[in-house]
């Protein structure tokens, strides 16, 4: 191996690279968007959901539980003329649930006491929309608990009916590296795996097509350079351009959305380049049996589907069932994703990651070894 | 009179003849068919049977430090929902922690040592420590343990009356099966999918292969061209959209609740639209790949901030209104209404029109980046 031929290839691939405006614009300006749009997309939070509300009671109340619930500002409050209004809104997805307070509510709560027949309201969800009636059932339900029970301590009791202490067993729940549940260091942290494995596959197989169109590829492959060298004066700059990405993407979620890694910022960045090569080999490789860039972009995109459905990124893996589960640990962006959530939540340091970071190099090798071999056959 | 007819009759003839080429070219894209056909059937099995944000398979840490039946009756109790592994003993509270940083453990739940006392007098709990990481699952996680401890029988019987008698129902979904959520969409995701890779290449693969110089020498405008472009893409949408129907009830006995025909109707103007994204894509790119580039990162974020994947109501607002801006929102919003809560013609008016006048806003832009390339 020779490093003068060496310094002589990166230095071509750099200038290939950067002449091309729309490459260096998707460079940047697709790691950004992409961190500041999956971001903010999952929550378990309810914010300003429209609740269609039906007060059949009238009285202070009812006009009491659903001032507490307008108070708290999870919900957006919407008046309904009739039950049959409700159910529409419902249909069309006007409101996401609907509470109606039937007239027995104010009396029921007077004369609550032992025996009697407990104060009632009804709510309808929208199951429609899974997570949102999932979310909305845990919120509605603590806001109205709380009220009525406010309500009812406000209320005069009858003798003999003493507050005692609620049948069951307490769960006294804590939530650690995430106590708040915030969705957004969660997507952030996957939103490296799919920006790294994505992006970098896609343009690196782009580059590569395009060259063997213009038959620079082959001329390349007839001077004296050997596969390694071409293979590591394609990588290296690529890779170098990325790894510049992770730290511009490190920065950004730290400075604009707050999100910085629990863990060693270094061994992440580390780690991500090296995960970089991985993508850079497999873009390799997609270029090798593509005719045409618009045939390498749209393999990428089909592989891209499993990565973004499969490896974890938007769905937890352990949901699925046990063969796709199987299917999920060939993709190296699963376990990439998994150490990059690690670091980021949950602070993990590389020991905690062994087994993680061994799988992703024997997959990294794996397809280093497959894109040399794509590099010295002459097509 | 005649002389509007004769060029209304020309302008059909028109569109007529470039969709005549159009299915031509497309009917020999092998490529093309496999794509068509593959990936309804891949996404099927994704949506439906693979994908799920419910909790299964849950692994915990378990530190007893009661060893009692009452606190081996709360583990089983815990067992019997369904969600859960069976549990990993530990011996000490840092080796839990130890199983939560790793991610072997999703949860950690401790049974104190006075645990069967405190059941005989009055306010036993235990303590559970959630990996808050995946914050939907940890959420739900912590919901299960409540529920379990709420429901757990210590014995003693509530001396108060019941607080409150809360009454919920979960309309058209009752079980909340995140399958229903995602198959309704199915169409719109498939068709956006279709009708982006199937126009993003239209205009700028003419222009490379020197075509497009044929097409513009001839007595066609550049309205016809288009249009003539994506009549023969309607019709295979159709086709895609009756699979998608078919596959989601024969396989999973899903079929949609509401009117066909309004399905149908709204179809037109979505599938229209987006193939236009596509058209307007390929007028911008100089060269074919970018135009995939670029739809590919259409695609993407429309699949995630429509609301087809995920509820785009626990967005915050910013991002909800970015997602207002793609075609695919107000289609799943139609789809939603008629497949799964059953409504009608009437009911999708609002999604109807707007895509109507998204697909007259993307053709007035085509317009316009077409024309300066005529002269």
């Amino acid at each position: 191996m020779s490093w003068q031929r060496l310094i002589t290839l990166i230095r071509r691939e750099m200038r290939a690279t950067l002449r091309d405006p729309f490459t260096i614009i998707s460079l940047v300006a697709v790691p950004l968007a992409a961190l500041l749009i999956f971001g903010f997309t999952i929550s378990t939070e309810v914010q300003r959901l429209h609740l269609g509300v039906r007060d059949e009671c009238q009285t202070a109340a009812s006009r009491r539980l659903l001032a507490d619930l307008r108070a708290d500002g999870s919900f957006r409050l919407q008046p309904m003329a009739s039950r049959a209004a409700v159910e529409r809104a419902l249909v069309t997805g006007a409101i996401s649930a609907a509470l109606i307070i039937p007239p027995t509510f104010d009396r029921a709560l007077r004369e609550g006491s032992a025996g009697a027949a407990a104060a009632q309201v009804q709510i309808l969800y929208d199951g429609a929309e899974t997570v949102v009636a999932g979310n909305a059932e845990g919120s509605l339900r603590g806001l109205i608990s709380a009220s009525v029970a406010g309500l009812r301590a406000a209320a005069p009791r009858p003798p003999g009916a003493d507050a005692a202490a609620p049948a069951g067993v307490e769960v006294v729940a804590r939530v650690l590296f995430n106590p708040t549940l915030d969705g957004v260091p969660y997507m952030v942290a996957g939103t490296f795996g799919f920006v790294l494995t994505f992006l970098t596959t896609l343009i690196t197989a782009v580059s590569i097509v395009n060259e063997r169109l213009q038959g620079t590829f082959e001329q390349l492959q007839v001077t004296p350079a050997t596969a390694l060298e071409i293979f590591l004066g394609k990588v290296l700059p690529l890779g170098g351009v990325f790894a510049i990405d992770v730290v511009l993407m490190v920065l950004v979620a730290g400075l604009v959305m707050q999100v910085w890694p629990n863990g060693s910022a270094l061994f992440f960045i580390v780690v991500s380049s090296f995960y970089v090569l991985t993508s850079l080999a497999m873009g390799l490789i997609i270029s090798a049996t593509s005719g045409t860039a618009a045939e390498a972009v749209q393999k990428t995109v089909l592989t891209s589907i499993p990565l973004v459905q499969l490896s974890g990124f938007a769905f937890p893996l352990r949901n699925m069932p046990v063969p796709v589960q199987w299917l999920a640990e060939l993709f190296p962006a699963t376990h990439y994703i998994r150490v990059s959530r690690a670091v980021y939540l949950r602070g993990a340091g590389p020991l905690d990651l062994l087994p993680e970071l061994a799988l992703l190099a024997f997959f990294g090798a794996l397809l280093v070894a497959g894109a040399l071999r794509t590099m010295g056959s002459r097509a | 009179m005649s002389d509007t007819t004769s060029r209304s009759a020309r302008f059909f003839s028109n569109v007529l003849a470039v969709a005549y080429k159009e299915a031509t070219e497309l009917r020999h894209d092998q490529a093309f068919l496999g794509v068509v056909l593959v990936q309804p059937i891949v996404m099927l099995f994704l949506f439906g049977w693979a994908l799920s944000n419910e909790p299964a398979n849950v692994p915990w840490a378990l530190l007893d430090q009661s060893r009692t039946p009452a606190s081996r009756r709360f583990v089983e109790a815990v067992q019997s929902t369904g969600y859960f592994l069976p549990p990993t003993p530990v011996a000490s509270s840092a080796a839990g922690r130890a199983l939560l940083k790793r991610g072997q453990a999703v949860a950690f739940l401790t049974i104190p040592p006075e645990f069967r006392r405190a059941i005989e007098r009055g306010g036993p709990r235990v303590q559970v420590q959630l990996d808050g990481t995946d914050p939907i699952s940890a959420a739900r996680i912590g919901g299960y343990f409540s529920q379990i401890g709420a429901a757990f029988d210590t014995g003693r019987l509530a001396a108060d009356a019941p607080p409150l008698d809360l009454r919920q129902r979960f309309l058209f979904n009752p079980t909340l099966r995140d399958r229903d959520f995602f198959l309704a969409a199915l169409a719109g995701m498939l068709l956006t999918n279709l009708c982006l890779s199937a126009t993003s290449l239209s205009i700028v693969g003419e222009r490379e292969n020197g075509t497009y110089e044929h097409m513009l020498a001839s007595p066609t405008t550049a309205i016809e061209i288009v249009l003539g472009k994506l009549a023969p893409h309607v019709v295979v949408s159709y086709a895609v959209l009756f699979l998608a129907i078919l596959g989601t009830g024969l396989v999973f006995g899903i079929w949609p609740r509401g009117s066909l025909l309004a399905l149908c109707v709204v179809t037109l103007p979505f599938v229209l639209a987006s193939l236009s994204v596509g058209v307007f894509v390929s007028t911008l790119a100089s060269t074919s790949a970018q135009a995939v580039f670029v739809s590919v990162f259409f695609i993407l974020p429309s699949f995630v901030l429509s609301g087809a994947m995920i509820s785009y109501q626990l967005m915050p607002p910013g991002v909800r209104e970015i997602g207002a801006l793609v075609p695919l929102r107000w289609y799943q919003l139609a789809q939603r209404r008629i497949i799964e809560r059953g409504a009608d013609l009437g009911e999708i008016m609002v999604p109807l029109l707007v895509l109507c006048a998204m697909f007259g806003a993307m053709m007035l832009l085509i317009r316009w980046r077409m024309k300066p390339r005529l002269g």
